[in-house]
């Protein structure tokens, strides 16, 4: 294998980007922070393990978190970097088969892998040596699901980077799938645990597409939200048979397409519909319900800022119709969890069926947010479009607004249209409208911190894969990092530092308003909002006390979370180094 | 004297301690067609960028239409049209919304766009992929709609760089009547290409920059004079057992720089700063010598010849 000069090519230049240095470096000083912090100073010995456990149990979660959300970067970029800059067609044209090249680029990727999973080693033998954990029973099987799930992801990212357009779309849809495989896949099994039938069984079975639940079965943690319930579903096994299957299938379909297949793509036509049979056009109409992608856009209005129009209309899925489908999908799976919600109340309560709810739309906003924000400037930056930008009368500020309104009417839009489920939420428990008020508040400092961090990392780097890359980063770091101190809640983090960690997260935040299992708003009170201003409506002035008071509304309060505070202050810090960055970069040289 | 459109007054600009633009000064008339030609690095991008508002020069000025470059940018934004060598697509348009994009842009009102997108279309010969993707587009169609871009706001000067680069010879020669029939609207229009033979075709005047200074400016005959260009002669003999005893007589002679005889050609080619006069005595003294001519012709320099000394005398300079 090693003979392969893709796998020598592949690893080497891997190896020698600062990408991979800097990986590298922070997996080192993480594993080493972790073992300082839980290295026993007491002169009494712990002969039960439980410190070193506690460590262990850490230590796996962050190097799982590690390994899926930074290894599939490479593959993803892989194909489709090669075929843009040709030297896929030179590979093609070698006497080597699409599989040396496949086989070889997975090769580089895993052996990458090992590489980062020797790394741990060494605080891993310091976690052995206090005792407590079995190398049959746990690390070995530990390794060998981390090394399954680097192969899943992997695979998964070079499927996706034979099947992308670009390297920027390759990065958006392999984030997409890997918080899909890892996150959303737990979510109908949260849901449906305990009960009885087919469906909870169905959802207990393709959890294990993640690698959580076994992880976690493996260090003795449970399940993902299991509420005291046991299954009798076995995790490690069931996550190794899905995914090899999922691997199989992720290579067979990126063999199918790494052939002369790849290079061989039809330019458009651009056949409009004017311009197709009388039949097509009437079925057309109807199909699309009059707005035909195929139909000739109409030129833009004067009144409107045509960076908003142009930023829209240069989206892949940017496009009104585009827009109302996602939005209608976001409508039905906001009222199929209210409608759940009644049917389930008495079983699950609004707490937890509002938790879900949240976690969703949270994860929406996180999935798509990074997706239209980090290639804002870096694309034009990368494809010379910014020159042409500073060559018409549009001036910087005109820019940026047209730019960052594109993507946030874009999330307002979709965020809005998963609102109706809580409608049902108060029709249930009339108590919860201040807490539904303010989980909109944290959905909204979600949009605007996400945007925010997401732009301004796009003016910072000129190509979109990167913006893309270290975008999803932080804001994954944000809001699934700071879980992780959520994960070692009590030991070895005390609530103290758990509530630190999370009061950057308005998910966090979200999931302790609306009382979601594990989120006591007595114990994080820095997230929890607390009021800080009260006064019946009389006070106020006589044209907002009619109207309030006419709606039956007798008294006004003001509720503050320090993580709206914070949240506030970030995207704040962002968009003023975002407005200076465009006011460099639109200046002339 | 037809007024001076561009107008480019001592302009330098220098990144730290690197010199990329040295006192240049340059003008182009109305109307007319400027090659701008140098060898890479030699500052042409720079100026360029510098003419249209993208780059601030150290010191100097450049004035386009009696507006300053640097502080009327906004004035010069209107006037020039631009097409840099990347044409910048923007994923997922059509061509007619890009250049819908681009005419909002420069504010024109929507009816009056609807119109200038038709046309510019057919200036360029484009109507046709106007519902075509712009990144499907090839770079031929690419350069064109370019083209269209910068016509959209009408300016009245034109700045293409590298217009004809990567076109396949039938593109090449559409770009070039492109670029006539642009010049006989009443744009002026600034030219940059390594493809001089091309360019030579086109241009009223041309300008060589070399090393952010500039060498020659003006018709092909003003540069060789400016650059001190030799005459190149070429003598076709009748059989090649004199040709040893032919080059002896032109060597005699003063102001013969090079020469070099082939006897399988049956040739003798030489450069020589000679006058017609010194012409004629040289053929003369080879007639009186019974030297057999087949052909004594001049060979007339071009753009290439002209580029290639300024190289050359760079390069030189460099040793």
């Amino acid at each position: 294998m090693l003979q392969n000069p893709i796998v020598q090519r592949e690893l080497i230049g891997m190896m020698r980007t600062r990408k991979a240095l800097i990986i590298q470096a922070a997996l080192v000083v993480l594993f080493a922070l972790l073992l300082l912090l839980r290295w026993p100073v007491d002169p009494i010995a712990d002969i039960t393990g439980v410190k070193s456990m506690q460590v262990f149990k850490l230590f796996s979660y962050g190097i799982l978190t590690a390994l899926i959300f930074l290894v599939p970067v490479f593959p993803a970029t892989s194909v489709i970097r090669e075929r843009n800059s040709g030297t896929l067609a030179l590979l093609l044209n070698s006497p080597m088969k699409p599989t040396d090249i496949y086989f070889g680029k997975l090769a580089g990727v895993m052996i990458f892998v090992l590489q980062l999973l020797i790394l741990s080693v060494p605080s891993l033998a310091a976690c052995f040596v206090m005792g407590g954990i079995s190398m049959n029973q746990q690390v070995l099987p530990l390794y060998g699901i981390l090394l399954l799930a680097a192969l899943q992801y992997s695979t998964m990212g070079l499927m996706v980077s034979c099947l992308a357009g670009s390297i920027d779309s390759a990065l958006k849809i392999t984030y997409g799938l890997v918080l899909f495989m890892s996150v959303v896949v737990l979510g109908p099994h949260l849901y449906l645990q305990g009960q009885p039938g087919i469906w909870a069984e169905v959802a207990s079975f393709f959890r294990c597409i993640s690698p959580l639940p076994p992880v976690m079965d493996i260090i003795g943690h449970g399940d993902v939200g299991a509420q005291g319930l046991d299954t009798n579903v076995d995790s490690v096994l069931n996550y190794v048979i899905q995914a090899s299957i999922l691997s199989v299938v992720f290579i067979v379909i990126a063999l199918v397409q790494l052939n002369r297949r790849i290079l061989d793509r039809a330019r458009s036509a651009g056949v409009m519909t004017h311009q197709m049979s009388r039949f097509a056009q009437r079925f057309r109409m109807i199909l699309y319900m009059g707005m035909d992608p195929k139909k000739r856009a109409p030129l833009i209005p004067g009144y409107v800022n045509p960076i908003l129009i142009k930023e829209f209309r240069s989206r892949r899925f940017g496009r009104v119709h585009w827009i109302i489908r996602t939005m209608v999908v976001c409508v039905v799976i906001s009222l199929f969890l209210a409608i759940q919600s009644t049917v389930y109340t008495e079983q699950w309560g609004v707490d937890v069926i509002g938790g879900i709810m949240v976690v969703l739309q949270v994860g929406l906003v996180v999935i798509i947010t990074p997706s239209l924000a980090s290639g804002l400037i870096s694309s034009e930056l990368e494809s010379g479009s910014w020159r042409l930008l500073l060559l018409t009368p549009i001036n910087s500020r005109r820019i940026l607004i047209g730019k960052l309104l594109s993507v946030a009417v874009t999330i307002f839009l979709i965020v809005l249209a998963t609102l109706p489920g809580y409608i049902v939420l108060m029709v249930i428990d009339f108590t919860l409208v201040t807490q539904i008020w303010q989980v909109c508040v944290c959905l909204l400092m979600t949009c605007i911190m996400v945007l925010a961090i997401s732009a301004l990392v796009s003016s910072l780097f000129k190509a979109t894969a990167t913006a893309t890359a270290v975008s999803f980063s932080i804001v994954i770091m944000i809001f699934a990092g700071t879980f992780l101190f959520w994960l070692g809640k009590g030991a070895p983090f005390n609530v103290e530092t758990v509530e630190k960690a999370l009061v950057v997260n308005p998910l966090a935040t979200a999931l302790t308003i609306m009382g979601t299992p594990g989120f006591d708003a007595a114990e994080f009170t820095l997230l929890a909002p607390q009021e800080i201003w009260n006064a019946p409506t009389t006070d106020l002035w006589a044209a907002v006390q009619v109207p309030l008071e006419g709606m039956g509304v007798q008294r006004v309060s003001i509720w503050m979370s320090w993580n709206w505070v914070i949240n506030a202050g970030i995207s704040l810090v962002c968009f003023v180094l975002l407005y200076i960055r465009i006011k460099l970069l639109t200046k002339p040289q | 004297m037809s007024e001076k459109v561009v107008v480019i007054e001592n302009m330098t600009k220098k990144f730290g301690e690197f010199t990329a633009v040295d006192q240049l000064s340059m003008t182009v008339e109305r109307g007319r067609i400027l090659g701008f030609i140098g060898p890479n690095g030699a500052g042409k991008t720079t100026t360029i960028k510098i003419l249209v508002g993208l780059a601030r020069p150290t010191a100097g000025r450049a004035l386009i239409a009696g507006a300053d470059c640097v502080t009327e940018s906004h004035k010069i934004k209107k006037l020039v049209g631009y097409m840099p060598d990347k044409f910048g697509p923007y994923p997922n348009m059509r061509v007619r919304e890009y250049l819908d994009f681009f005419g909002a842009a420069f504010k024109i009102p929507k009816r009056e766009r609807k119109v200038r997108i038709q046309e510019v279309l057919e200036i360029t010969r484009a109507t046709y992929m106007q519902d075509r993707y712009v990144e499907a587009l090839s770079h031929g169609m690419q350069q064109r709609v370019g083209i269209a871009r910068t016509l959209l706001h009408d300016p009245e000067v034109l700045i293409f760089d590298e217009p004809a680069n990567g076109l396949d010879p039938e593109a090449r020669i559409e770009m070039r009547d492109l670029l006539l029939r642009l010049a006989e609207l009443g744009k002026t229009l600034i030219v940059t290409s390594h493809i001089l033979p091309e360019l030579s075709r086109i241009c009223d005047e041309i300008a060589i920059i070399s090393g952010g200074k500039l060498r020659a400016s003006g018709t092909m005959a003003e540069i060789n004079e400016q650059l001190g260009q030799m005459r190149m002669v070429e003598i076709h003999l009748h059989g090649a057992e004199r040709i040893d005893e032919a080059q002896e007589i032109v060597r005699g002679h003063s102001d013969i720089a090079e020469i070099a005889g082939s006897k399988t050609e049956e040739l003798i080619r030489f450069r020589a700063n000679l006058t017609d006069q010194g012409m004629a005595q040289l053929l003369n003294s080879l007639v009186t010598a019974n030297i057999p001519i087949a052909q004594f012709h001049e060979v007339q320099t071009d753009l290439e010849d002209a580029f290639l000394t300024v190289t050359k005398e760079d390069r030189a300079k460099m040793v």
